[in-house]
């Protein structure tokens, strides 16, 4: 190794960390920790990216994109010290029904909102333990590297990292005959048949639905929706709201990163990653600033990285691969900034409180899926709704509530564009759905603010406005993560490492691609 | 006078893979019947005459996938079987363009470049992963699936076969392949081409007889399972039965017959006979009963089990998982008497791709429409079509200087949606009319003279197609080739290798692995099963090599 690559010098790093969201300031966590000098620029004037809550009227706080917390592993939570986000009580969700017997969901439990019991709760309940089960075992495998199969499958460097999928095989050995072959036939599966060989379709079969296509470029008749699922309930499914909104998640990443010593710069634009020697040695922002470090880790996408370092430096192979990552990014957030808190008809007050879901049917939620394909805008979106206001009324100012609507699926740039008819469009459909089951909802309304995937795209840096910056098929995930060749965090450049979201696990706010890069970093001992 | 003969063996159903099956077991020394519910054999590998002097190939229309140890073994040419492979394809667009596929390669070179110079450098890629993807799968299709739940020394062997062909792939390719087998044939196309054409004309094959789009995940290996073919050693390549596809179900007839086997058509499966968890034989609709220690149908499984078989035989869970096995209808099938080949003013005349598979899809947008016509019961609105007229190379097929023209329709529902309820029960002559009047739209974009050419016209939903073959919804896989229904999936996980709960029923038909399509295989492994499970295995010839 050169002198000059231990980063040591004046004003340089061990790392430095392009993008302050939370998976950038989990790499720091577990960097900082572990005693290295760690930098985290962020483009914006805040770190927190998709966590990150703003203000889009004075007084009134929005979970900017994310808006609810659901897959964030203890262990991981604890090991970063950011326990106490997993202490608030977790919240039920509520299939809102055409009919007004809405569907109420916590945990396996399913019942009407009226009290009375659903017909479908005992398949519900036995069809969401499974899946738990399930996605346990899976979510073991998020927390390392994926698994390599470099020198074939016999060789005893592979037999190592295979031992996270031997471990897989044995503790489904353990589930017993039945429940392993039960896994392995609906693994691959989509959830339009599962749920619906278990349950007549309505409101509660159009919720689970709607889970299983959260955030991708799928309907659930797609195949490896099953997947999409089992990866929501990774870590148990229990869905939060964590105390002081979700703008209090990106805080406390960013206190613990801040904590363990990482220094953190917002408003630093990094235009390019510095390359010496096919080995990253820094980083030059916008305002012709270098800094200087012994490796460069990036939360941006794969293609994105490699432009940043000089495209030059990777083979023609890989940069196919990135230039063909699917990443159609499908959701859409609007933001509303309301006087007061809507009625909710046929649900009490504490039940406002939870997840809200417009899925009135798996056939609905695939219908909602159609127009995208085309690039067409939806007449019926599917919506996750959310009044945070109801548990953390310190979050708007002067009695005003707030209300967070992830609307799917609306496409990256609509056929025509995104002019002001098209988003005005958007925004009456979502309002005129919700107001069918909020009357006089669009009285309320005094701000309202829409995020489309080319916006998030923009603002976050999110290729193709992908919440989880590549779609999370099952071909895009563990060793084709982000793409094959491209999976174990490191790419050809020696010492730049990917660290977002479209690296292994994936998306969600977990923190885990961020740590695991960060550990395979520290592992590969070239700091 | 009813008759109660007994024999060692009886195969319910006489389609190509039950007559597969019957003649392994025959030359095996076994006394075999066939029982068939239609006065023909074949199934859905049948050459029929509906309009005198035509011959149609009702259902299955072209051949690629049926195995060749089993032609060979069965000696198949001995008793008529000649296959004619054809030579290229074409897609025709609206404005008078057309899209041109040769098997030669130069030819299909130049012609991707006329579209897109950038695909044409791209082809070379995208027909190697294919090609590679093919000779992966193809030692699997003789074999049984290994059982991944089960510790026994069989299972542990197939498992290790498996993982010492997936080692063999190397590392790329290995995870390359996990990638294929679930990505959509949509978006791999996408990754390679440029061309809408092109990209139409090439992803027909993911999507023919499934209940997916183009862009469903797992439609890449849906394309694979139409490339692993052959035709003379050229794998991916297709021909005509000379004779309709019937000549290779009479093929495998006339191979049975001479190794001593009987065939009774007329009268199907009324139900199994079982006794003490034991089969014993089969009653039929007439009233004949015939017995056998050994049964193997050659129905799907939903047809077996949930129709011919008493509930209290089989195992609840069983039961259950049999429900839930997708057969969806999907397809549906013009056969058309042409009194002289149709006007393509397109296309030069006589040109070589005229004798191929004829398309007039323009983009993955308009295939994936016509699948969201499917999902809501309807016929596609933009029907994408597999066109061929095999009377231009078997010249058998119709009288001299008139043409017989197969035109497979993706997609039609079986259950049919008419004002707000969707049922089987409206297809009628009406709404097949209405149907085929769409199909025929769509063909005028090509060849603008079709309606006036037609002498005679079969028009087969998947209602028709259940009806006539027994195949459930009509569905010509017998079950979806959906990973969750494919390898130790197919039909049933535990019950994957041609056995059921029931001792001495085996499954031989495309419900079981590999699946569907003219290949034989089932019919083969299941045959394979029996034998072993008789003590008589070395009496198989053997395939593992």
């Amino acid at each position: 190794m050169p002198p000059d690559a231990t980063g040591a010098g004046k004003g340089a790093f061990d790392v430095v960390l392009i993008g302050g969201g939370h998976n950038g300031l989990a790499a720091a966590i577990t960097l900082a920790r572990k005693g290295r000098s760690v930098c985290v620029l962020e483009r914006a004037d805040r770190p927190g990216g998709m966590a990150r809550s703003s203000e889009p009227a004075a007084g009134a706080h929005v979970p900017e994109i994310a808006h609810l917390l659901y897959n964030l592993d203890a262990r991981v939570a604890r090991e970063l010290g950011l326990g106490l986000l997993l202490k608030s009580p977790p919240i039920p969700a509520v299939s809102l029904a055409p009919d007004g017997r809405h569907v109420v969901i916590a945990g396996d439990a399913a019942r009407f909102a009226d009290g009375t019991p659903h017909p479908d709760a005992p398949a519900f309940g036995e069809l969401n333990a499974r899946l738990r089960r399930f996605a346990g075992l899976l979510g073991r495998l998020s927390l390392k590297s994926p698994p390599r199969f470099d020198g074939g499958l016999a060789s005893l460097a592979t037999m190592g990292e295979m031992a996270a999928l031997a471990r897989l095989g044995l503790d489904l050995k353990r589930l017993g005959k039945h429940e392993m072959r039960e896994f392995l036939r609906i693994l691959l599966g989509n959830a339009h048949d599962l749920v619906l060989d278990e349950m007549a379709d309505g409101p509660l079969a159009g919720a689970i639905c709607a889970d299983a296509v959260r955030g991708n470029h799928v309907g659930p008749r797609s195949p490896g929706t099953v997947f999409n699922l089992m990866y929501r309930l990774g870590s148990g499914g229990a869905v939060r709201l964590p105390e002081g909104g979700m703008g209090a998640v990106c805080g406390a990443f960013e206190q613990a990163a801040r904590a363990a010593g990482a220094e953190i710069r917002t408003g630093c634009d990094v235009v390019r990653i510095l390359v010496e020697n096919d080995a990253a040695k820094g980083v030059a922002l916008r305002d012709g600033t270098t800094i200087r470090a012994g490796a460069v880790l990036s939360s941006a996408g794969p293609l994105q990285t490699m432009t940043l370092a000089g495209i030059g430096h990777f083979d023609v192979e890989a940069v196919r691969r990135a230039r063909n990552l699917r990443c159609k990014g499908t959701v859409a957030k609007l933001n509303l900034v309301l006087g007061a808190a809507p009625e909710i008809t046929g649900l009490r007050g504490d039940l406002a409180a939870g997840r809200l879901l417009v899925a009135p049917s798996a056939v609905a939620v695939e219908r909602a899926f159609n127009p995208v394909k085309y690039g067409e805008l939806p007449a019926e979106p599917v919506i996750e709704a959310v009044i945070p206001t109801l548990t953390e009324p310190s979050l708007a100012t002067n009695g005003r509530h707030i209300l967070s609507a992830n609307v799917q699926h609306i496409a990256h740039t609509p056929r025509g564009g995104w002019g002001d008819a098209a988003r005005n469009r958007i925004t009456a459909t979502v309002l005129s759905q919700l107001e069918r089951h909020m009357p006089g909802l669009k009285g309320l309304v005094e701000a309202a603010e829409l995020l489309t995937p080319a916006d998030i795209e923009a603002r976050f840096g999110a290729p193709g406005g992908h919440w989880h910056h590549a779609e999370m098929g099952i071909d895009q995930i563990l060793t084709l993560r982000p793409a094959n060749g491209l999976a174990h965090y490191r790419l050809a450049v020696h010492g730049l490492y990917l660290c977002g979201a479209s690296a292994h696990p994936g998306g969600d706010v977990t923190g885990l691609p961020g740590r695991n890069s960060a550990r395979q970093l520290l592992k590969d001992r070239i700091l | 006078m009813s008759r109660h003969d007994r024999y060692d063996a009886i195969i319910a159903g006489a389609g190509h893979n039950g007559l597969t099956a019957a003649c392994y077991l025959a030359r095996a020394g076994l006394r075999v019947l066939v029982v068939e519910k239609n006065d023909w054999v074949g199934g859905a590998a049948v050459s029929r005459s509906l309009h005198e002097g035509w011959t149609y190939s009702n259902c299955s229309y072209v051949c690629s996938l049926l195995r060749r140890e089993i032609v060979r073994d069965l000696e198949l040419p001995r008793f008529g079987l000649q296959v004619i492979p054809y030579e290229g394809g074409a897609s025709f667009t609206r404005d008078g363009d057309y899209f041109a596929y040769f098997s030669d390669h130069d030819a299909l070179r130049r012609e991707m470049a006329r579209h897109s110079p950038a695909d044409a450098d791209a082809y070379a890629r995208f027909s190697q992963t294919v090609m590679r993807q093919c000779r992966f799968i193809r030692p699997f299709l003789l074999r049984n699936a290994p059982d991944p739940a089960s510790l026994r020394p069989r299972d542990m062997g197939e498992l290790l076969f498996l993982i010492r062909k997936a080692h063999g792939l190397g590392r790329r390719e290995l995870a390359e392949t996990l990638r294929f087998w679930t990505l959509s044939i949509g978006d791999f196309l996408d990754e390679h081409f440029q061309s809408d054409l092109i990209k139409a004309h090439l992803a027909g094959s993911g999507i023919i007889g499934t209940g997916l789009g183009v862009y469903s995940p797992g439609t890449a290996y849906v394309l694979l399972h139409h490339y692993m073919g052959d035709v003379d050693g050229t794998i991916g390549a297709w021909g005509f039965a000379r004779g309709g596809m019937g000549a290779i179900s009479n093929a495998l007839a006339a191979s049975f017959q001479e190794a001593g086997g009987t065939i009774v058509t007329g009268s199907g499966i009324d139900r199994f006979l079982v006794s003490d968890g034991r089969v014993t034989g089969v009653a039929l609709e007439n009233g004949d009963s015939y017995a056998a220690p050994v049964v193997a149908s050659n129905m799907d499984v939903k047809r077996t089990f949930l129709k011919h078989t008493d509930r209290k035989h089989l195992p609840e869970d069983f039961i259950r998982a049999v429900e839930r096995f997708k057969i969806r209808g999907s397809s549906g099938k013009l056969n058309i008497a042409l009194d002289a080949l149709p006007d393509i003013p397109a296309a030069p005349r006589g040109a070589p791709f005229l004798r191929g598979d004829m398309h007039c899809s323009t983009s993955l947008a308009e295939l994936e429409r016509a699948y969201d016509d499917w999902k809501e019961g309807r016929w596609s609105a933009e029907p994408y079509f597999d066109m061929l007229i095999p009377s231009q190379i078997d010249p058998t097929m119709a009288p001299k200087g008139k043409h017989m023209m197969t035109v497979f329709v993706q997609y039609a529902p079986y259950d049919l949606e008419m004002n707000g309820v969707r049922s089987a029960d409206n297809w009628n002559d009406d709404t097949r009319k209405a149907f085929a009047d769409s199909v025929f739209d769509k063909i005028a974009q090509a060849m603008p003279d079709i309606r006036d050419r037609v002498v005679h016209a079969e028009i087969r939903s998947p209602w028709d197609i259940e009806n006539e073959v027994g195949l459930t919804e009509g569905n010509i896989f017998q079950g979806e080739l959906t990973f969750d229904q494919l390898l130790f999936n197919r039909p049933v996980p535990g019950y994957a290798q041609y056995r059921t709960p029931i001792a001495g029923l085996y499954l031989a038909g495309s419900s079981a692995h590999p699946g569907g399509g003219v290949m034989a295989a089932p019919g083969a492994n299941a045959a394979r099963e029996i034998l072993r499970g008789l003590g008589k295995a070395g009496r198989m010839p053997d395939h593992a090599a």
